[in-house]
């Protein structure tokens, strides 16, 4: 028997759980090898019974139960329970054969559920095929640069993962009556659960996209230290303007990667860009010329940024960018 | 446990060297029928050639014994040298030797971008069915005791702080019957391996040089193609080992170049500077005015010559190329010498393969080859040459036209020290040689002369900001005892503006900016410390060398 491992969150499976049963049922209809290539899918949860329900109506080919796998330990996912619950639907049910989407938390626990097991794993499978008597699981190497195929060996279930994207979710194949739904109890001790979820959360959008600003206020070098970005910031909130800065503000740690402009950071084009103490590297240029009006204040005369320059003062940023604001008020 | 990968034979490095070894023996496995040996090759470049720099003329003797047809095969040897000249430079004038050196003779041979040329290979590579990984470093040595078993390829995906990012990717194990490094002037894996086996035992030091070459496109009429220009002297004290170079190509296409021995004594000297120098000269300044620079690019090149080469063999590795040091630094020419190393390694490689012995004692087949064939007919001659040099311009150039005379006789072998060693401490001469020079001929004007930030810009440079360092400084030497002793002179030799001394409140502070690296190891070779590791970045970094 296949089993395939069905991924939900809040009662919703993913695509990759029907890519997954679209694979299994090619590996079933394959013919090769002995053993039973009927499917059974497994989908774990705290309250599992709409999507295991969604399955079963489903009714795919040689799909012949669907286990709901319910504990209340498993109602945010963590590796511990996951694998210790998956550890013991594999002895009630004795799979063949394993199969996995190949998502974030398959890449998680599944290495984790294979050494408890002792089984061979084979991830990221992007085909399969038949040679003789032997199943051929088809999975990339060096960044898809190569393709190896691979015959997994030693005692059964194989523990295989499914590339996303590699079968479509469209062409799961319908039978004629839904399956069973079937409950399996699992046993799950709390204790031995290690890890202790969070509810999930999406992080927040990152907050500067740059690219739309329209007024930029930018630091360079000539800032000196961090203690002194307050002078650029009181700037920056005053014109309305993004923060941003040139390589080696961010290279210090001094403000974050996403807002540095350059050929190894964002490419801006606002209506307005003050660069502050920046001397204007041609790899900070790159980054910002397309701006409509540039106004640069640098000490140095010489500065390549006066090239660009539409406005260049030159003296001490620290006695110039509080003068502005002050003007502004 | 990294996921493992088995091969024949492994070559790490996709230059002329690895890229000629594994052409050969895709070459030997068809000729002798039978099961084809696995071959992958290694290249930390995103694409083939992409870190390739040289001047270059090319030798094609080994390129015909390698591959007969090239010219049917469509080589990119279009511009056949037609002239030689040589010059002795000073401030503003110029005198040029009434005859060409004979080493200096280049007829028959071609001017040839080492980019475009290497990529032309590695496509004859890849159709003969060996695997060549672009994109992939060889991070680590993999070793049994004392014998290579194969390469551990380098992790991508590793942030700032060494945590895994999502995209994390771990380095693959290759495992291979016979490796053979290529990697390279300075390469990583050379560089651990001869210290681990103690190869270099009874040799002497090698000895480098930085070549620093700029692309130009210059208006058509300046300077025939063909033309190999070459020239001693200004902006270089007599003690000083180096000179310029400069290639025409069709179209106005001009190579040049300046070339420093890595062994000079001024602590405040600085390539970069003594390249603009060069470029002022009214040699050069009348034949780039209103061209438009093109590309830029920094490599050290192994100069030591025939003493100075390591034993190339031990349990299951052979060394080819730069990585050893087969360049004859008289004729100013080493790739037909890398093809060679790497045509004489695969052979030993096949045969080490098809009888199943990959011992020491039978990869020493590879010394043999060299000595009994062009290699060391070339280079053993000239071997005292660049060691002479080191006693100054005057004596290298008498002991250069002896060695000719006699073929190279010499009591003895001549000694020197290793480069960095040589570099003085600041209060004594130091600041002498470049003292007496304008600073105003060495300040980029940014029409003809640049920056080196600018310049990195057009070497096309390109690393993930968001990783570790790959250069490993012991930075508590740097404000310390370097800044007293020898100024800090990672901020003038590396040509990449990599290194700089940021004053922060009242102390200085080593910034390293990692990302303008163009893998040029000058650092790893020049640092007076020695206290300064290239190791890989994340695969896929570096220059971009179109052209170059």
């Amino acid at each position: 028997m296949i089993l395939v491992v069905a991924e939900q969150r809040d009662g919703t499976l993913n695509r990759a759980t029907w890519e997954t049963i679209a694979a299994a049922q090619q590996l079933a209809s394959g013919g090769a090898g002995s053993s039973d290539r009927s499917i059974a899918i497994a989908v774990l949860g705290s309250n599992t019974v709409a999507a295991a329900n969604e399955l079963a109506a489903a009714a795919a080919v040689d799909v012949r139960q669907v286990l709901a796998v319910d504990h209340a330990a498993l109602e945010f996912y963590t590796p511990d329970a996951y694998t210790a619950a998956l550890d013991q639907v594999v002895a009630e049910v004795g799979p063949s054969l394993l199969l996995l989407p190949h998502t974030y938390q398959t890449r998680d626990f599944a290495p984790k559920l294979a050494a408890r097991l002792g089984r061979a794993l084979v991830t990221d499978v992007i085909r399969v095929k038949t040679a003789g008597s032997d199943t051929l699981f088809v999975r990339p190497m060096f960044q898809g640069k190569l393709t190896a195929d691979v015959v997994p060996q030693g005692p059964t279930p194989h523990l295989v993962t499914i590339q996303i994207g590699a079968f479509r979710a469209d062409q799961v194949a319908k039978g004629a009556s839904p399956a069973p739904v079937r409950a399996i109890r699992v046993t799950l001790d709390v204790a031995t659960i290690r890890e202790k979820p969070e509810p999930p959360f999406r992080e927040a959008k990152q907050a500067v996209d740059l690219s739309q600003a329209e007024r930029i206020v930018a630091v360079g070098r000539g800032i000196k230290a961090q203690e002194h970005l307050p002078v650029a910031e009181k700037l920056a909130a005053a014109l309305g303007a993004e923060l941003a800065a040139s390589r080696p503000i961010c290279d210090s740690g001094w403000l974050p990667m996403e807002r540095q402009v350059g050929s190894s950071g964002q490419t801006v084009a606002p209506k307005l860009y003050l660069a502050l103490g920046i001397s204007g590297a041609i790899q900070h240029l790159v980054g910002m010329k397309g701006a409509r009006t540039i106004v640069a204040i640098n000490k140095d005369p010489d500065a390549p940024i006066f090239e660009v320059a539409d406005y260049g003062i030159v003296g001490d940023l620290f006695e110039i960018a509080p003068a502005i604001v002050e003007a502004l008020k | 446990m990294p996921e493992t990968l088995e091969v024949d034979v492994l070559v790490v490095g996709g230059g002329p060297a690895g890229l000629s070894a594994a052409l050969r023996l895709a070459q030997l496995g068809k000729g002798a029928g039978g099961r084809p040996l696995t071959v992958a090759v290694l290249e930390k470049a995103r694409e083939a050639g992409a870190h390739m720099l040289s001047g270059a003329v090319l030798d094609p003797s080994s390129l015909r014994d390698l591959v007969p047809d090239y010219e049917a095969k469509g080589a990119p040897l279009s511009t056949p040298v037609r002239e030689d000249r040589v010059y002795v430079l000073t401030l503003s004038g110029k005198c040029r030797f009434p005859l060409t050196p004979p080493p200096l003779k280049n007829h028959g041979h071609y001017i040839i971008s080492l980019n475009r040329f290497v990529k032309w290979l590695a496509g004859l590579v890849e159709a003969e069915g060996v695997d060549l990984f672009t994109g992939f470093t060889g991070a680590e040595l993999l070793m049994e005791g004392e014998t290579v078993v194969g390469v551990r390829t380098g992790p991508r995906g590793i942030d700032k702080q060494g945590e895994r990012k999502a995209t994390f990717e771990p380095g693959v194990d290759i495992h291979a019957k016979v490796t053979i490094l290529a990697d390279g002037v300075r390469g990583n894996l050379t560089k651990v391996l001869l210290r681990r086996l103690r190869l270099g035992a009874g040799r002497q030091p090698p000895l480098f040089a930085l070549g620093i070459k700029e692309l130009w496109a210059v208006p058509p009429d300046r300077l025939a193609a063909g033309t190999v220009v070459h020239t001693m002297g200004y902006p270089l004290g007599l003690d000083q080992f180096g000179g310029g170079f400069i290639y025409a190509m069709p179209d106005g296409e001009i190579s040049l170049g300046f070339v420093v021995g890595l062994d000079y004594k001024d602590p405040m000297f600085d390539p970069h500077a003594a390249f603009n120098r060069f470029k002022r000269h009214p040699l050069v300044e009348e034949l780039l005015a209103g061209g438009r620079l093109v590309r830029y690019g920094a490599k050290a090149l192994p100069e030591g010559g025939w003493a100075t080469i390591p034993r190339c063999y031990a349990d299951g590795v052979l060394i080819v190329g730069d990585a050893a040091g087969f360049m004859n630094s008289m004729r100013l020419k080493g790739i037909h010498l890398a093809m060679r190393s790497g045509m004489l390694a695969a052979e030993t490689a096949y045969e080490a393969v098809r009888d199943g012995v990959f011992t020491a004692a039978r990869l020493q087949a590879f010394e043999q080859r060299i000595n009994d064939g062009p290699i060391k007919r070339e280079l053993y001659p000239v071997r005292n040459v660049h060691q002479a040099f080191g006693r100054g311009l005057f004596a290298g150039l008498a002991y250069a036209g002896f060695a000719l005379l006699t073929g190279g006789w010499w009591p003895r072998q001549m000694r020197s020290a290793p480069g960095h060693e040589r570099m003085e401490k600041l209060g004594g001469r130091a600041g002498l040689v470049t003292g007496g020079q304008s600073t105003d001929l060495a300040n980029p004007d940014r029409k003809m002369t640049f920056d080196k930030v600018t310049n990195v810009h057009y070497s096309g440079t390109r690393h993930d900001e968001d990783q570790p360092t790959h250069l490993l400084v012991q930075t508590d030497v740097c404000h310390t005892i370097c800044a007293e002793e020898y100024g800090n002179p990672c901020q003038r030799f590396c040509p990449a503006n990599v290194y700089e001394m940021v004053v922060e409140a009242a102390a200085s502070r080593l910034q390293i900016n990692a990302s303008n690296c163009v893998h040029c190891k000058t650092c790893d070779i020049m640092d007076p410390y020695q206290v300064i590791t290239w190791v890989t970045p994340e695969g896929g970094g570096g220059p971009r060398y179109d052209g170059m």
